[in-house]
C-alpha cells in the first residue's frame, strides 16, 4: 500500500511573473484506487500532474507532495520506518520514478535512435539501481550508476546486463504488449517516433505496467483514441489496479474513458483547485450539467 | 605572417622528397610549381559571421607546425579481392600513365595555399585501383602519424562497372614528444561509368593536432560516390567533402558525424556540384558539441545551368551539450536551373528539455538520458556506413567520448 498526498499545492510557470496556475490543490490517491481528475481547459489538470513528476516548467510555491511507503511496498526489501515518507518536491524526477510515481503524458517525447525495448529495460534497471541507493544512502555512493547504460548501443540494444538481462525483459516486455494487443514489432521501433497518437497512448500505458509503479498519474490518456484502441488502453489500466496493484490518477475531459475504467473517486478541479469530490456518479452529472453546473454549486454564480 | 612557412622552404627540400620517392620528372616539376605558386595563393574559405571569421587559418603558425623532414607514420593497407590498394611508389611503378592520368584532376594541386603546400611535401600516399567490372568487399587503409606533420595523399581510381566500399582512417602514434602538430589529407575519387564507391573516414587525431583535409569526387554517368565523414580527433579540423556530378544520372550521399569536447574546434563543410541531368545528392551530417568545443558547418548544393531534373537534399543539426560551447551551421542552395526539386535545412540546438524530462520522469536520471539521446542522435548516421567496421568503431568512439562527459 502506498499514497499519493498532495497538500495545498500552489505553483506558477517558472519565469519573472509567471502565472499562477494551482491555487492549492488537496487530493489523496491510495494505491489500489481509481480516481478521475476532471476539470474545463485551463483548470490545472495538467499542471497538477506535471507538478507531481517534476516538470522544470513550474515552479511549487507552497504545499507538498508526499509519498507514503509502506515496509512491503517493494517486495521482498523490507522499508524502514523512517524512509516511509518522502517528500517528491525535494526530489529529481527519475528519483520520483523510483519511489513509485509514474506519469503517463499527454504527448509523449519522440525520441529517434533508441529502440523501445532498450529504452525501457534502461529506465526499468536505473529505477531499482535508483531506489536502492534512495535506500541505502550514501553506501553506493561510488556506484558506478553513471556509467550503466552507455554500454548500450542504440543500434544492436544492451551490451551490459543491469540487474534485469536482457532475455528476461525480452520475456516480460512481450508478456505486457500481448495483454495490450500491441504488436511485437513496437519493441524494436524508435520510442514513440513516427507512432500514431494512439499507439503513443497505448506505449504509455505499456510503460507503466513495465515500470510498476505504485501510483500512476496519467494525464488524457484517452485523448485522440478509437474505440478499439480505447478499450486496449482501458484494459490496461485495470490492469495496474487489479493485477499490480496500483493507484490511478486519472486526467480526463470525457466520461467515455469513465465506462470502461470505472472510478472509486471523482474529483472536479477549477481555477487551480480541486472544488467538488464524490463517487463514480459524479463524472455522470457533470457530463449532464455541465461546468458551469459545477461553477453555480461552488460559487454560487452561473 | 604565418604563410612565411614557405619561405622556409626551398626548392631542394621538395626535390630531395621526390627523389627519395624516386618519382618521374613530370610528378616532381608538380611539386615545384606547387611550392612556386604558395606565394600567390589563398587558404580555403571559412564561414564568415557578423564580426567574426570562425576558423582563421591563417593565424596557425605552419612553419612550427610543419616539418618536412619529420614526416613519421605506420600504415596498414588491406585489399580485398580484386582490386589494388598500394603505396604511391608501388603505384607509380606500376600504373603510372594511370596515376599521371588522374593526379590532381578532381582536386587542383594549385587550388588553395593548403592544397598546394600538400602537393609540394606529401610523403605518404595510397591508390586504390578498381579495374573494370570488379565488385570488391572493404579496402581499408590506416595511417597513423608519428612526427610533427604528415601529408597524405589517396587517389582511387573506380572504373566502369566496378563497385568498392573503403574504410580510412587516421590516428596518431603514441610515441613522439610534440606541443603541436599538422596532419594534412586530399582524397581524390575518380567514379568511372556506373561505378559505385563508399569512402568512409574516421579521423581520430590526438588533440594537439591541426588537422586540413579536403576530399572531391568527381563522377561519370550512372556513377555513385558516396562519403562517410567522421570527426572526432584534432585540436583543429577543417575539412570539406565535395562531390561534383559531372555524369548524367550520378549520384552523391555525403553523411558528416563529428563529436567535439575540451576547446576542439571544427569547422566541416560538405558541397555538392549539379552539372549534368538528372544527378542526386544527399547531405546529412550531424553533429554534438560539448564543454568548449566550436563547431561551424556549411553545405553547398549547386545546381548547374545544364542540370536538368536535379534532386537535391541537405539536412545539418548539430546539439550542443554544453552552455560554453558553440556553433554556427548554413546551408546554402545555389539553383540555376528551375527544373530542380531541393531542401535544405539546418538546426542549432540542445538537447530537448521535454525530451529530458520524459526520459527522467521513467526513471532515467538525467546524465543517462542525455548520453541515449546523443547515442540516439547519431542513429541516421551510423545507419547510413555500409561497413561494420567503421559503424563500430565510431560508436564505440562516440560511447567513449559519452563515458568521459562528466557535466
Amino acid at each position: 500500500m502506498a499514497q499519493l498526498e498532495i497538500k495545498n499545492l500552489h505553483a506558477k510557470v517558472n519565469e519573472d511573473g509567471g502565472e499562477e496556475i494551482l491555487n492549492g490543490v488537496d487530493l489523496v490517491v491510495n494505491s489500489g484506487e481509481i480516481h478521475a481528475l476532471m476539470g474545463p481547459n485551463g483548470s490545472g489538470k495538467s499542471t497538477t500532474a506535471k507538478v507531481i513528476a517534476g516538470h522544470p516548467a513550474y515552479e511549487v510555491t507552497d504545499g507538498q507532495v508526499l509519498i507514503h511507503l509502506d515496509d512491503e511496498e517493494f517486495g521482498d526489501e523490507e522499508v524502514p520506518e523512517e524512509l516511509q515518507t518522502w517528500e517528491l518536491l525535494d526530489l529529481e524526477p527519475n528519483e520520483r520514478a523510483a519511489l513509485g510515481v509514474f506519469l503517463g503524458f499527454q504527448y509523449p517525447a519522440e525520441i529517434e535512435g533508441v529502440t523501445m525495448v532498450n529504452f525501457l529495460r534502461t529506465a526499468l534497471n536505473a529505477k531499482l539501481e535508483e531506489r536502492e541507493e534512495l535506500f541505502e544512502g550514501d553506501e553506493s555512493e561510488d556506484d558506478e550508476d553513471d556509467e550503466a547504460g552507455y554500454e548500450t548501443s542504440p543500434m544492436e540494444g544492451a551490451a551490459d546486463e543491469g540487474e534485469i538481462g536482457v532475455a528476461e525483459f525480452q520475456q516480460l516486455l512481450k508478456e505486457k504488449m500481448e495483454q495490450l494487443d500491441m504488436d511485437e514489432a513496437f519493441a524494436q521501433r524508435y520510442l514513440n517516433a513516427g507512432f500514431s497518437g494512439g499507439e503513443k497512448k497505448q506505449n504509455e500505458v505499456l510503460q507503466a505496467a513495465i515500470l510498476e509503479p505504485s501510483v500512476a498519474v496519467l494525464d488524457e490518456i484517452d485523448s485522440g483514441l478509437d474505440i478499439d484502441r480505447l478499450q486496449d488502453v482501458a484494459t490496461g489500466i485495470n490492469a495496474l489496479r487489479d493485477e499490480q496493484g496500483a493507484g490511478i490518477l486519472q486526467i480526463t475531459h470525457y466520461q467515455r474513458i469513465l465506462d470502461y475504467v470505472e472510478p472509486d473517486h471523482v474529483h472536479i478541479m477549477l481555477d487551480g483547485e480541486v472544488v467538488m469530490s464524490g463517487d463514480a456518479d459524479l463524472s455522470v452529472k457533470l457530463e449532464e450539467k455541465g461546468y458551469d453546473w459545477v461553477r453555480e454549486e461552488v460559487y454560487g454564480t452561473a | 605572417m604565418s604563410k612565411q612557412v614557405h619561405r622556409t622552404l626551398s626548392e631542394s627540400q621538395v626535390t630531395a622528397i621526390s627523389e627519395e620517392l624516386n618519382e618521374p620528372d613530370w610528378l616532381r616539376e608538380l611539386r615545384l610549381d606547387a611550392l612556386q605558386s604558395l606565394d600567390e595563393l589563398e587558404f580555403p574559405d571559412v564561414i564568415q559571421t557578423p564580426g567574426r571569421t570562425w576558423t582563421d587559418l591563417s593565424k596557425l603558425d605552419f612553419e612550427a607546425l610543419v616539418d618536412p623532414e619529420g614526416a613519421l607514420e605506420q600504415k596498414e593497407r588491406v585489399a580485398p579481392e580484386g582490386v589494388e590498394v598500394l603505396s604511391f611508389a608501388e603505384a607509380l611503378e606500376a600504373h603510372e600513365s594511370l596515376v599521371r592520368e588522374h593526379f590532381g584532376s578532381v582536386v587542383d594541386p594549385q587550388e588553395n595555399y593548403l592544397t598546394a603546400l600538400q602537393t609540394a611535401l606529401f610523403t605518404t600516399g595510397t591508390v586504390i585501383y578498381v579495374p573494370e567490372g570488379v565488385e570488391a568487399q572493404a579496402a581499408t587503409i590506416r595511417t597513423t602519424m608519428a612526427g610533427q606533420s604528415l601529408f597524405n595523399y589517396t587517389l582511387i581510381i573506380a572504373e566502369q562497372s566496378s563497385s568498392v566500399t573503403i574504410l580510412e582512417r587516421q590516428e596518431t602514434a603514441d610515441e613522439g614528444d610534440f606541443d603541436e602538430r599538422y596532419y594534412s589529407g586530399i582524397v581524390e575519387l575518380v567514379a568511372g561509368e556506373n561505378s559505385y564507391v563508399q569512402y568512409g573516414s574516421l579521423q581520430d587525431l590526438t588533440e594537439n593536432t591541426y588537422n586540413y583535409g579536403l576530399k572531391r569526387a568527381d563522377t561519370d554517368t550512372y556513377a555513385t560516390a558516396n562519403w562517410i565523414d567522421c570527426n572526432v580527433g584534432s585540436r583543429l579540423t577543417k575539412t570539406s567533402v565535395e562531390t561534383v556530378l559531372s555524369g548524367e544520372a550520378s549520384e552523391s550521399q555525403i553523411v558528416g558525424a563529428f563529436y567535439g569536447h575540451d576547446d576542439q574546434h571544427f569547422d566541416v563543410d560538405a558541397r555538392v556540384w549539379h552539372e549534368n541531368e538528372h544527378t542526386t545528392a544527399d547531405l546529412v551530417t550531424r553533429g554534438v558539441i560539448d564543454d568548449e568545443a566550436r563547431s561551424v558547418y556549411e553545405g553547398v548544393q549547386d545546381v548547374g545551368r545544364d542540370a536538368w531534373n536535379t534532386s537535391s537534399y541537405q539536412r545539418e543539426n548539430t546539439l550542443m551539450l554544453s552552455d560554453e560551447s558553440e556553433a554556427d551551421a548554413s546551408p546554402k542552395l545555389i539553383i540555376n536551373n528551375h527544373d530542380t526539386e531541393a531542401s535544405h535545412s539546418a538546426t542549432v540546438g540542445q538537447v530537448d528539455a521535454e525530451d529530458l524530462f520524459y526520459m527522467k520522469s521513467r526513471g532515467v536520471d538525467e546524465h543517462l538520458a542525455k548520453n541515449m539521446l546523443v547515442s540516439g542522435f547519431f542513429v541516421p548516421v551510423l545507419e547510413e556506413i555500409e561497413v561494420e567496421e567503421l559503424r563500430e568503431d565510431l560508436n564505440g568512439r562516440i560511447q567513449d567520448r559519452l563515458a568521459q562527459r562528466t557535466a
